[in-house]
């Protein structure tokens, strides 16, 4: 599409008086407006697909530990034990934990990733990384809520208030000491990995 | 006979070359896996697109027929 947009504009930029003509005119339009837009916007989706590979969040140095994190060997590693049984997409990994679920959730993670991009190349990235906000709940129950292992889990029902103040994020799944291992980067030294057979 | 570009030739030839322009950048960035690349696609990039394009906009609203005096 690039490549044929390229070589019609070329002709168009060689022998411009074709412009004269009503076919010029029309292929002319077509040259210089629809396909470098269609082309623009295929472009963009194409980042921002792009964007959502774990490859692209791991390509940066200060994420190499919190790549490390998702093959460490022990299944008390929230973000591990998803990556490695196959619990979301290894593609996507980072980004389907650290996406709001939300309207607008998509936009907001791609704005704050090109503050990321701002932070690294310009500025000082914090160490160690942190949330811009306390992990909520909504992105565990995205898949969670309604299975079985979740609603009749026997911690989830030990209290029956549990549950329902789980689902309305007033006790969190990550910081109230039931599944609070999750990259902890600090303990990655000790830690044995995993290795993926065939690789 | 070489007949002199008219007005609407001219701009329509610096839309092309703008265009031509972002869409290399374009080109570089979809093979480029860093961050960056979206960075350089967008600004460069979308820049000289967008600057192409309302050259050609402007071209089809303000032309003049005539050829350019030498």
């Amino acid at each position: 599409m690039i490549l044929f947009s390229i070589v019609l504009i070329a002709w168009l930029v060689l022998r411009p008086s074709i412009t004269a003509t009503r076919g010029g005119k029309m292929l002319a339009f077509v040259a210089l407006l629809i396909f470098p837009a269609l082309a623009g916007g295929m472009g963009v989706n194409r980042h921002i697909e792009r964007s959502k590979t774990t490859n692209f969040c791991l390509s940066c140095h200060v994420m190499e530990d919190y790549g490390k994190s998702l093959r460490v060997d022990d299944r008390s590693f929230v973000p591990a034990t998803h990556f490695q049984y196959n619990l979301v997409p290894r593609d996507q990994a980072c980004y389907t934990c650290h996406t709001d679920y939300t309207m607008y959730g998509d936009v907001s993670a791609k704005l704050r990733g090109l503050k990321h991009v701002y932070a690294y190349y310009l500025g000082t990235p914090s160490r160690p990384i942190k949330l811009y906000q306390p992990y909520n709940n909504r992105e565990c129950l995205r898949c969670h809520l309604g299975a079985r292992s979740f609603e009749e889990s026997e911690a989830h029902n030990k209290d029956p208030q549990t549950l329902s103040r789980i689902k309305a994020n007033q006790l969190s799944c990550s910081t109230s000491e039931c599944h609070n291992v999750i990259h902890n980067v600090g303990q990655l030294k000790e830690a044995t990995f995993w290795k993926e057979q065939g690789k | 006979m070489n007949k002199r570009p008219t007005k609407i030739e001219r701009r329509i030839r610096l839309a092309g070359i703008l265009l031509i322009g972002g869409l290399l950048v374009e080109l570089v960035t979809l093979r480029w896996g860093r961050p960056t690349a979206f960075l350089f696609f967008l600004l460069p990039g979308g820049a000289l697109m967008a600057s192409g394009i309302v050259v050609y906009l402007i071209s089809l609203v303000s032309a003049e027929n005539k050829p350019s005096p030498e």
